[in-house]
């Protein structure tokens, strides 16, 4: 294990005790007993099959957003539109599959698959393109088109693709539907933990290999580490900021497969309940390594699941605090913990 | 009596002795030179002295008293200086407003400017340091930034200022207008503490000099009258391992064919212009030396035939060749420093798409061997390299890329004499191998004694250039020294400097 592994991990355990003592705190406060709360909250995830299931069934969204973010996290692209994104990418997915009904399902899934990474990434190269053309931030372009995709996506479903008097699209042929793992698996009956979880850790190790091991991973951290340098040294920097756009912003779209192949079987407004923007929180706490980000994603799924089984004794907030005070905690003791090996090493 | 002295001060990096026992003194209204090769310990001294690091042992006294530094905050209360290699200026503030930064003297909120425009207007006039208080950072020459540097010590009333390598970045005319100034602080009672690698410059300025290697003190010498063995303290420098390359330049296999040719080539930004009228042509086989002030167009040169700069009009014609540049700026344009050796060769020189661990091991230790690169361990980061290291990674990977036409744009800046001769030993070869080489450098030296051609450039024009006949002429022999700072000129070549400083200025025609 090297220096900067050692040093992540402390950095990030450090993070988790510190909102582990916070979380105590707020409990005691509102007159709970944190370790009450939280042996619900861990019996309620683990002690079921059931509760595991949908814990992964999270996550499953969050690794698939989170991968997409790291990857442009890494160019130093922050791209804050995934929520955008991944709405535009599942909205074509569920329309595709309705409408092709007819096809074999392998055809009709590789199609789901294809074009909506490509709506997807296509809403991320936008924002890229504004930003190599114009030098306008990304931060601001993907916040705005967030509004923008979210709208579209709601006038196209209301006026023309909708059920009537609800906000989703018509079911997908049951033929469709991804198998279960409760199909195979009796402990996980009643979830809807599908083989997408599969996928998702197939593209966190993907991401993963993309990210540190190949020639363009090297050469979209290097854009990320020093800009100026890499023009110097001959990358072509803008093909690199609209690769890993595309690709990033193309990954999101791949929580519409979990969603719609996995679960409901129709796109609906709002399915996607902000896993956007907590993808955002996901991979800055693994540092954007994929591989980090499976754990993360985890965690935040478990926080998630978890708030709700104890909404009687503290109000769900909790948890979106507790979120929050994580990302607060590791920026803090990123810093330190990064300085304190700097000194000791430095010269 | 003694403005600073040093008592064993040790300090430790993790395992690496930085520095050991370090003892000498530093005599109150003189100019002391600090020498020594990259990661001799120079710099930690002066960090110590400053503030910035903690000595792990020893102790070191100011003006007779024991001091102990916990931030350059203390070190600025007893009147010690610095001026750093990196100037800390903001560039979006004038001139003053980087030198009443922290400094503000206030009548209850309101900065007094009229007090302070006063009191600076005083300084520059005395220093002679011309430069105009309202002026944008960000618009001003290096030379001049160093000088709002050097105003924001004087306005802090240092007594003891250290500067870190000042002349690396300053044109041979610039480097005699700094020494004037350093004059003029002796002459104000002030104590000069000077960290450099050239030797030339020690002789002409320094009242003493203390040798640094690994860590040690090797070698103190007082210098009366000019007089000093400069052959013996660069011995005491570089230590045994003295390397003394001599290339034979004079094989002849100038193809004269054109690889690169800018032809009436016109650039300006926000209504400057930078390049007017250009004409260069660039061959094989031959180094063509660019000489010039720094910011008369020298980096537009090399962004231009690299392709990095685009907006220009005129004719540029590339022979359907590459071109590899080593940029002057090493720590913002030449590498990732985040990434280790190989991952930075890899980065430029890879053609494999998945980047195994044997390639990158292998691209490092090629590097490592070829060009003595010395480093903890493999895997550190190209950042925790010294100076003179992280220059030679660069160059090894500009090198290694195979290209026919490679510019290098002050190639031994910051570099110690071991790797300065090394780095010019590698120059010619690939001169040798029949490549084009553009050399741009301020260092005049380097030029006359490595290029075959050489313009000068003024206001990015070029104004003179000298063919290999005419710089034949000022040479004694066909011989080049690759240690130029330890050789006593000759007078044919003082008589080319001279020539060259006019040039440079626009003083001649």
């Amino acid at each position: 294990m090297n220096l900067k592994t050692k040093i992540n991990l402390i950095s990030i355990s450090i993070s988790l005790v510190i909102t582990l003592l916070i979380f105590s705190l707020i409990t005691i406060i509102i007159g709970q007993n944190p370790a009450e709360i939280l042996s619900i909250i861990l019996n309620d995830v683990f002690a079921t099959g059931y509760g595991m299931g949908q814990t992964l069934f999270k996550a499953t969204s969050l690794i698939f957003c989170a991968c997409g973010l790291a990857i442009c996290f890494h160019a130093a692209l922050f791209n804050i539109g995934a929520e955008g994104q991944l709405n535009a990418g599942s909205f074509v997915i569920a329309l595709i599959a309705v409408y092709f009904a007819d096809l074999p399902f392998p055809v009709v899934f590789l199609l789901c698959l294809v074009s909506g990474f490509i709506v997807s990434g296509i809403f991320g190269l936008i924002p890229a393109y504004i930003k190599i053309k114009k030098d306008v931030s990304e931060v601001i372009t993907t916040i705005m088109f967030n509004f923008i995709i979210l709208a579209l996506v709601n006038f196209f479903l209301v006026d023309f693709f909708a059920v009537k008097s609800t906000m989703r699209t018509e079911k997908i042929s049951e033929n469709f539907m991804l198998t279960k793992f409760s199909d195979f698996m009796p402990f996980f009956s009643g979830s809807s933990l599908n083989i997408s979880f599969l996928i998702a850790l197939a593209v966190a190790v993907i991401s993963y290999i993309l990210i540190y091991k190949t020639k363009f991973g090297y050469e979209l951290r290097a854009v990320g580490f020093n800009k100026t340098a890499s023009k110097f040294i001959g990358l072509k920097v803008n093909k690199i900021t609209l690769i890993a756009f595309f690709i990033g912003a193309g990954l999101t779209s791949l929580s519409g497969i979990n969603f719609i192949f996995g679960y409901k079987g129709f796109y609906e407004m709002g399915f996607s309940s902000n896993i956007g923007f907590t993808a955002i929180a996901v991979a800055l706490l693994a540092k954007n390594n994929p591989i980090g980000i499976i754990f993360s994603s985890l965690l935040f799924a478990i926080l998630e699941y978890g708030g709700l089984s104890v909404n009687q004794q503290v109000p769900k907030e909790i948890m979106l605090v507790v979120q929050g005070v994580i990302i607060l905690a590791i920026l803090s003791v990123d810093k330190i913990v990064n300085n304190y090996f700097e000194n000791k090493k430095d010269f | 009596m003694k403005a600073v002295e040093f008592k064993n001060i040790s300090k430790n990096f993790g395992n690496f002795p930085a520095l050991t026992n370090v003892s000498f003194g530093i005599e109150s209204n003189s100019v002391h030179c600090i020498l020594g090769e990259n990661g001799a310990g120079k710099s930690t001294l002066m960090k110590i002295l400053f503030g910035m690091y903690q000595s792990d042992g020893g102790e070191f006294y100011i003006d007779g008293n024991s001091v102990k530094f916990d931030s350059p905050h203390d070190s600025i209360g007893m009147k010690i200086g610095m001026v750093h290699q990196h100037f800390m200026l903001i560039d979006d503030f004038t001139v003053l407003e980087n030198v009443i930064l922290g400094n503000e003297t206030t009548t209850g909120l309101k900065i007094n400017f009229t007090e302070i425009r006063s009191v600076l207007n005083d300084i520059i006039n005395k220093y002679n340091l011309e430069l105009d208080l309202d002026s944008k950072v960000s618009d001003i020459s290096i030379s001049s930034q160093q000088k709002v540097e050097i105003l924001k010590l004087l306005f802090r009333d240092s007594g003891i200022l250290i500067f870190d390598e000042p002349t690396a970045v300053l044109s041979p005319v610039e480097v005699k207008e700094f020494f004037k100034i350093i004059d003029e602080f002796k002459r104000n009672k002030k104590t000069i503490i000077l960290i450099t690698h050239k030797l030339n410059e020690v002789k002409l300025i320094a009242d003493r000099v203390t040798v640094l290697r690994k860590g040690e003190v090797v070698y103190e010498e007082d210098i009366i009258d000019y007089n000093i063995d400069l052959e013996k303290l660069a011995q005491a420098i570089v230590g045994e391992s003295r390397v003394s390359i001599a290339v034979d330049k004079s094989s002849e296999n100038l193809t004269n064919e054109t690889l690169i040719q800018l032809n009436s080539i016109n650039l300006s930004r926000n209504n400057v212009k930078i390049l007017d009228n250009l004409n260069l042509s660039l061959r094989k086989g031959e180094v063509l030396g660019i000489c010039g002030v720094e910011g008369n167009g020298q980096n537009e040169i090399a962004e231009i035939i690299t392709g990095l700069e685009k907006d220009f009009t005129g004719d540029f014609k590339n022979n359907n060749v590459n071109v590899s540049l080593v940029p002057d700026d090493r720590i913002n344009k030449g590498m990732i420093m985040e990434y280790t050796v190989g991952e930075n060769i890899y980065l430029k020189n890879g053609r494999k798409f998945i980047a195994s661990s044997a390639i990158l091991d292998d691209f490092s230790d090629k590097t490592i061997n070829e060009y003595d690169v010395r480093l903890t361990n493999n895997k550190a980061s190209l950042g925790s390299l010294s100076g003179g290291n992280q220059q030679k990674v660069i160059i090894s990977r500009e090198i290694s890329a195979g290209n026919e036409v490679l510019i290098f744009s002050h190639p031994t800046r910051g570099v110690d004499i071991n790797a300065t001769a090394f780095i010019h030993s590698k120059i010619i070869e690939e001169r040798n191998k029949n490549r084009a080489v553009l050399l741009i450098s301020s260092d005049l030296d380097e030029l006359v004694s490595l290029s075959d051609r050489l313009s000068v450039l003024f206001k990015g024009k070029i104004v003179k250039t000298f063919d290999p006949e005419e710089l034949a002429s000022y040479r004694s022999d066909n011989k080049i020294s690759l240690t130029p700072d330890i050789e006593i000129k000759k007078e044919k070549d003082n008589q080319l400097f001279e020539l060259l400083g006019k040039l440079m200025i626009g003083m001649a025609d």
